[in-house]
């Protein structure tokens, strides 16, 4: 038999999970549940055909024209057209479009007679994904509009075509989109939530394997295969979610960047390390929170409480520069921030490990929180021992006494 | 009478023996009291800038014409954009890109200068970090506004080249004006787009949890979760579910209140709504959530610890199922039928709608009622889940 104490540990806790393999079995179909509900939401890169209003006050030629066009940029669709303000706007308060124009009476005759009509463009911005897009297209549009105005003048003017682009649009931007040329949101959300979502199932398994021993009073036996030693004991506990989880972080990468074609300029191979890092350096943080807090729904929710926040804290949304001083510190205590720097890193900018290894390293950091759990819990038991020594001696005394 | 009288005395029996388990767990005070007012705040400090300003930028310009150094100056005077490198290469920046020091780089070709003159368009490259939306949105939002405004001013000199001045250059130069209106999120901030959902989403997951978690407290100590009045047996399981979520009721009005009406109000995000229709709104909302988790800790909880371990992780997709980021007419229908099981997707939404942009209560109908169906449709779930894990005889009956 080997005698090795990391792999007692191991096997024991491996044993465990194949003899009563429930939540593995739970939380690995939550993972896949999450993978799935990400990638067919996000199929279509963009929302399409968002809902949109027109109120058209005019209703001329050109106003209907404007619709028509709307209806055929594939961004959006003209769900409804309004008579008043007040109608749209209600309509938008349910929620049932995001961004409105208005054209006010007389705009035709207005435009003939060059009083520049004034359209007004509403969009809805409690909805952030949905009225930025809206806005970028209705606005695309108004400006379309106005160039075609421009052209129909310049040409009855007797002004060349060559000559006419070059007054409607003096100056261009022509953008390029590195590594997401597509502007896909799923590339956005995907690459760092789904990695999140299975470093915080990991953080939590681990949490609750290690809680676990405490509420069935089995902690002794856990610290007799390991030698006694608390860093063992808690690297074999740690080494079964690390496998399963990691193999299922990679699976998701192998899919995500291989599959479904997502971005990928860098080494394959950092990009796997990364992934793993990120799971060892989640439990990590598990064993230092399992390992201190002795209440075992305790220690789990403020486990709970901490991942919460790692979503945000991954700056992959809202930048972390962008978030007051404290939290730009605070966001080092989450590997999920490493990961996202080393992801951006790698897979966007192609860097290799002598550019990104400082979050590698930070990444590896987070080894120290097992080792300072591992103290902790030597310390607590110790205690508790004496204290259980402490006791059977009063018992005992006391006894004696009694007898005497 | 008497009858009723002996239902609120039983109901009482139970409610007082609620409070008593709450109050005596403190993992159950940590989740009830403190997480869904700390974290709130949290959140609300997290996201204070709601945009983002100053964005570093690179520029390569090889035009080194009177044009390109205005527009880039004007560029670096935008709020959004800060022109923080002025590189000679294309390579050079590229490099700046790579090391995460820019996060767009500006290119101004040499024929940039040689299209003004000619009176052709001219073209200006943007490479743009996709890294994070936020930063595609920054580098476009600034460049755009100088685009238009370059745009306007080459446009009236060349009107006036071709002698067209004054009014006569300028109604040319636009037919038709514009004005855009921002509505319920004048900054187009993430904050106020994000910060009411969540809210709504920490009050929805606090009291599922916890209310799961007492189920399996109870569960897991065989202890009644009943402390039924030992003569009503295995009938009378409504009273025992009313009993608890009157005591739930009780202690989340206050935190509801806080939560959604003063900590948006202290932090200033947009708030249209009048607290009668969103207390109205968010009576059926609060009842929802204690009847759905009553039945599903009821059901599937076994273990105090198993909520925080199996349903936690959940809130990601809980608040992308609400709708506010993906919208929920693109949603898959599947999915979308899916996250009409859970009381945050109709709650989120009908909030957003009453709190931020105003909408009464008889335009969130739809949510409104659907949360009624929820309360009324768990409520009988919770009551039979009960009475068929009392037939299991899982409890001992006190």
């Amino acid at each position: 038999m080997n005698s090795n104490p990391v792999y007692r540990v191991f096997m024991r806790e491996y044993k465990r999970l194949i003899a009563y393999p429930r939540y593995l079995v739970i939380l690995t179909f939550g993972a896949v549940l999450t993978f799935v509900f990400f990638a067919t939401m996000t199929d279509e890169g963009q929302p399409q055909r968002l809902p949109v209003g027109v109120v058209d006050m005019d209703g001329s030629y050109l106003s209907r024209r404007i619709c028509h066009e709307l209806n055929a940029t594939p961004g959006v669709q003209v769900k409804e057209v309004f008579d008043n303000h007040m109608a749209a706007r209600r309509a938008m308060q349910r929620g049932e479009i995001f961004a409105f124009y208005e054209i006010p009476k007389n705009t035709y005759n207005e435009v003939l007679q060059f009083h520049a009509p004034k359209f007004v463009l509403y969009n809805n911005a409690a909805y952030l994904l949905a009225g930025t897009l809206c806005y970028k297209q209705l606005a695309t549009m108004g400006m379309l509009a106005a160039g075609g105005v421009q052209r129909e003048v310049l040409r009855k003017k007797g002004v060349g075509e060559k000559q006419i682009m070059g007054l409607i649009q003096p100056v261009a931007f022509e953008t390029r989109n590195i590594s997401n040329p597509w502007i896909n949101y799923g590339v956005y959300l995907m690459t760092t939530l789904i990695p999140a979502v299975i470093a915080f199932i990991a953080l939590m398994h681990t949490a609750f394997s290690i809680v676990r021993e405490r509420q069935r009073r089995t902690v002794k036996h856990w610290l007799k295969k390991a030698h006694g030693s608390t860093v063992y004991a808690l690297l074999g506990k740690m080494l079964p979610y690390t496998l399963w989880y990691s193999l299922l972080a990679l699976t998701a990468n192998l899919i995500m960047f291989g599959f479904m074609d997502f971005p990928m300029n860098g080494s394959w191979l950092l990009m796997a390390l990364n992934s793993v890092l990120l799971i060892v350096a989640a439990q990590c943080a598990a064993c230092l929170i399992a390992g201190c807090i002795n209440d075992p729904s305790l220690a789990m929710s403020v486990s709970t409480l901490y991942s919460a926040m790692s979503f945000s804290l991954s700056g992959f949304s809202f930048p972390i520069d962008a978030m007051p001083g404290f939290f730009q510190s605070f966001s080092w205590l989450y590997p999920i921030r490493h990961y996202f720097l080393n992801y951006t890193d790698i897979a966007i900018n192609g860097n290799n490990l002598h550019q990104c290894w400082p979050h590698f390293c930070a990444l590896l950091g987070f080894g120290l929180l097992l080792l300072l759990g591992a103290m902790v819990l030597k310390w607590q038991i110790n205690n508790n021992t004496a204290e259980v020594k402490r006791e059977v001696k009063k018992k005992q005394t006391v006894l004696s006494e009694s007898e005497k | 009478m008497k009858k009723i009288r002996i239902i609120l005395y039983d109901i009482r029996e139970v409610l007082y023996a609620e409070f008593g388990r709450v109050f005596h767990d403190s993992t159950v005070l940590l989740i009830f009291f403190i997480a869904p007012l700390l974290y709130p705040v949290i959140f609300c400090f997290m996201y204070e800038k709601e945009n983002v300003t100053n964005l570093p930028v690179a520029v390569v310009d090889q035009a080194l014409c009177d044009e390109s150094r205005r527009f880039i100056h004007k560029m670096d005077a935008t709020p959004e954009i800060t022109v923080k490198y002025k590189c000679a290469t294309m390579a050079e920046a590229e490099q700046l890109m790579r090391h995460c020091d820019v996060h767009a780089i500006f290119f101004f070709p040499k024929d940039f200068a040689t299209d003004l003159a000619a009176k052709r368009t001219a073209h200006v490259a943007v490479f743009a970090d996709m890294s994070s939306f936020y930063y595609y949105k920054a580098a476009l939002l600034g460049s755009n506004a100088v685009l238009i405004d370059e745009m306007h001013t080459i446009q009236l000199e060349r009107y006036a080249a071709d002698g067209l001045t004054g009014l006569q250059a300028k109604e040319q130069m636009q037919p038709v004006a514009y004005e855009e209106i921002t509505a319920f999120n004048p900054t187009n901030g993430y904050g106020a787009f994000l910060l009411p959902a969540l809210m709504m989403l920490v009050v929805h997951q606090t009291l599922f949890l916890g209310i799961c978690l007492l189920c399996g407290d109870a569960r897991e100590n065989k202890r009644s979760l009943l402390v039924i009045p030992a003569r009503l047996r295995t009938r009378c399981t409504h009273r025992v579910t009313i009993g608890r979520s009157l005591c739930y009721l009780i202690i989340y009005t206050p935190i509801t209140i806080i939560t959604l009406w003063f900590i948006p109000r202290i932090f200033q995000l947009p708030q249209l709504g009048n607290l009668y229709s969103i207390l109205i709104f968010l009576l059926p909302f609060v009842l929802a959530v204690i009847f759905f988790g009553m039945t599903v800790g009821n059901i599937f909880v076994r273990y105090k610890v198993s909520p925080l371990l199996c349903f936690a992780f959940f809130s990601l997709v809980l608040f992308f199922s609400t709708g506010m980021v993906w919208p929920q007419c693109n949603m898959p229908r599947f999915w979308y039928n899916f996250s009409l099981i859970f009381p945050s997707t109709p709650g989120v939404q009908g909030f957003i709608k009453i709190s931020t942009m105003g909408a009464s209560l008889s335009d969130v109908r739809t949510e409104y009622i659907a949360l009624w169906f929820q309360t009324g449709f768990y409520f009988v779930t919770a009551c039979f889940s009960l009475r068929f894990i009392k037939k299991l005889k899982l409890f001992n009956i006190t």
